[in-house]
């Protein structure tokens, strides 16, 4: 879909106030990140607010949130939820859903790992909810999130260092067929 | 021999995974010097039973299951926002009886899940007995409608995508009026017996004070986030379903201490029964299921976040599809998960029976903790 588009599309459904917001916001993203690119608009209609999907380059993503959280204008106080998405060949995509608490306003941005780079800068010094958020997708995808300040397993064991079990490559139904080949019967 | 010839040494108290006190299997390793509270190190992880990645495997009407065991203590509240995920990826029209129908529900739902606390909390407090049972016995006739309608006490999976799997009894609206009357008495009696009472009030008052911008920094959500001030509630900021039209006060607290959690919480469920009350006036007649999703269940390609206010706050789903009949990623994100991040923050410099109190006082349930 093409930029103009998009823009059509957002003036037909958005009251003035949240498009005054969302023009707010992009400039900021177009302002201080050069590589920023929107990928998909998602008008939610039936919860009467947008949600805007941003994806960014991994490398920006401390100084995009930052921004945001610090300007008055958009001040995403609140890291609703953080995950992530094997999307196998085309890599791991980490998933932050924000919301301000003053404004309003919701943004949810993503940021697409390849799969010989696992590691993104951990949110945690934004945000402390982020912890533990960050401490399950790590373990499990197997994502390292740089300078996290606990970085130990938080639902698995914690000796359970190379399995991933969210990812499409960890089989369900197999590791089940395992476990029970590995009890040897006695003849 | 004076005060500052004792040395003191820090200690290891391990309390949990089984401990009364832990509402479920949690564990947290306290550091103690003395009486005093110097550190906390929560475990979680005991109840963890991959839903997510379950859900994957199982088409959408099998994950309705797994959300009533994550959330085992508001199922109808888990449901909701699952179904609702899958219905906006569909992109259906639910019709407006079942509607109507779902908010009774989720709002009773409610009112059993603050009871339970509420009768928790006293046993927290150190008053077995008369709170909690009282309490129970009226969990227990919210339960008994709910089988009545769903066929089950506890894993209801009433909630379809595009409306419900079957319609109420005949006797419905009479049974909700029944079962108000006697939740109103029942929400008067805990109020008698906790509310101003003495020593429940100096075990609860200025215990365990978070305020409102850490907690808002820690992501808590519902009556835990709204005792510390913050008037946050996703019924009130994003309205869905026909919270629009329905009139209800958002309660705040003012100083975000245990007391504060509880009280918050006792006047939620005045508001429920008031919310309970309009919808049943407005209680149409029609369809309870949307056509378009009696059969057709693939979603297209897609991804959405939807999130309702649960009796502990924010439960979110996010569900991605690519187009199959199953979700390719199903997140689920627990308010207690996040609240029960803030421990540390509420924990630290108070005494260990403190601690049980403010643990209580958060209302966590470990299956949606741990999924």
């Amino acid at each position: 879909m093409s930029e103009n588009n998009e823009n059509q599309q957002l003036d037909s459904f958005l009251d003035n106030k949240t498009k005054d917001l969302f023009d707010k916001l992009w400039n900021i993203i177009e302002k201080n990140i050069n590589d920023v690119s929107i990928t998909r608009i998602d008008l939610e209609e039936k919860m009467s607010k947008v949600d805007l999907i941003v994806s960014i380059d991994k490398k920006d993503i401390l100084n995009l949130f930052s921004q945001l959280r610090e300007n008055e204008n958009l001040s995403f106080d609140y890291l609703r939820c953080l995950t992530a998405v094997d999307l196998q060949d085309q890599g791991i995509e980490v998933v932050y859903q924000l919301y301000s608490m003053s404004t309003k306003f919701n943004l949810t941005v993503k940021s697409m790992l390849s799969n010989d780079d696992l590691n993104i800068e951990s949110v945690t010094s934004i945000w402390r909810g982020a912890n533990w958020y960050e401490r399950e997708t790590s373990e499990m995808f197997g994502i390292i999130f740089n300078n996290h300040p606990d970085p130990r397993n938080l639902l698995l064991p914690e000796d359970m260092l190379d399995v991933f079990p969210l990812r499409k490559s960890h089989p369900l139904a197999e590791i089940e067929v395992l476990q029970g080949e590995d009890i040897e019967p006695s003849h | 021999m004076s005060n500052k010839q004792i040395e003191t040494q820090e200690i290891l108290v391990n309390m949990g995974p089984q401990h009364p006190s832990t509402h479920g299997v949690f564990r947290m390793v306290l550091s103690v010097d003395g009486e005093m509270i110097t550190d906390v190190q929560p475990y979680i992880g005991y109840l963890h039973r991959g839903a997510e990645k379950l859900c994957e495997t199982m088409d959408y009407r099998q994950g309705i299951g797994f959300m009533d065991r994550t959330e085992y203590l508001a199922n109808f509240n888990a449901e909701l926002s699952y179904v609702m995920a899958v219905e906006r990826l569909l992109d259906i029209e639910v019709p407006e009886r079942a509607n109507w129908i779902r908010m009774i529900l989720v709002e009773l739902n409610r009112l059993s899940s603050h009871f339970m606390f509420v009768g928790a909390f006293g046993v927290d407090c150190g008053v077995f007995g008369t709170p909690f049972l009282y309490s129970f016995r009226e969990r227990e006739r919210l339960i008994d409608f709910f089988e009545e309608i769903s066929g089950d006490r506890m894993m209801y999976a009433y909630f379809r995508p595009g409306g419900l799997a079957w319609d109420v009894p005949a006797n419905f609206v009479s049974r909700v009026e029944e079962v108000l009357s006697s939740s109103e008495q029942g929400i008067k009696d805990m109020d008698g017996l906790l509310t101003n009472n003495e020593i429940f009030l100096s075990r609860t008052k200025q215990v365990g004070i978070i305020d409102g911008k850490a907690a808002i920094d820690w992501g808590m959500s519902g009556p835990s986030l709204r005792a510390s001030g913050i008037e946050y509630d996703i019924r009130r900021a994003e309205p869905y379903l026909y919270y629009n039209d329905i009139d209800f006060d958002v309660i705040t607290g003012i100083n975000g201490d245990v007391f504060d959690r509880y009280f918050v919480r006792l006047q939620e469920m005045r508001q429920s029964i008031n919310i309970v009350r309009q919808c049943l006036a407005n209680l149409t007649s029609g369809a309870i299921l949307a056509d378009a999703a009696a059969r057709n269940l693939r979603t297209p390609p897609g991804e959405v976040y939807i999130r309702t206010e649960a009796p502990r706050g924010e439960y979110g789903i996010y569900l991605v599809s690519n187009g199959d009949n199953r979700p390719y990623r199903l997140k689920i994100r627990s308010a207690g998960f996040s609240n029960l991040q803030a421990l540390r923050d509420m924990v630290i410099g108070s005494y260990i029976p403190d601690a049980v109190v403010i643990l209580g006082s958060i209302d966590i349930v470990l299956g949606e903790v741990d999924r």
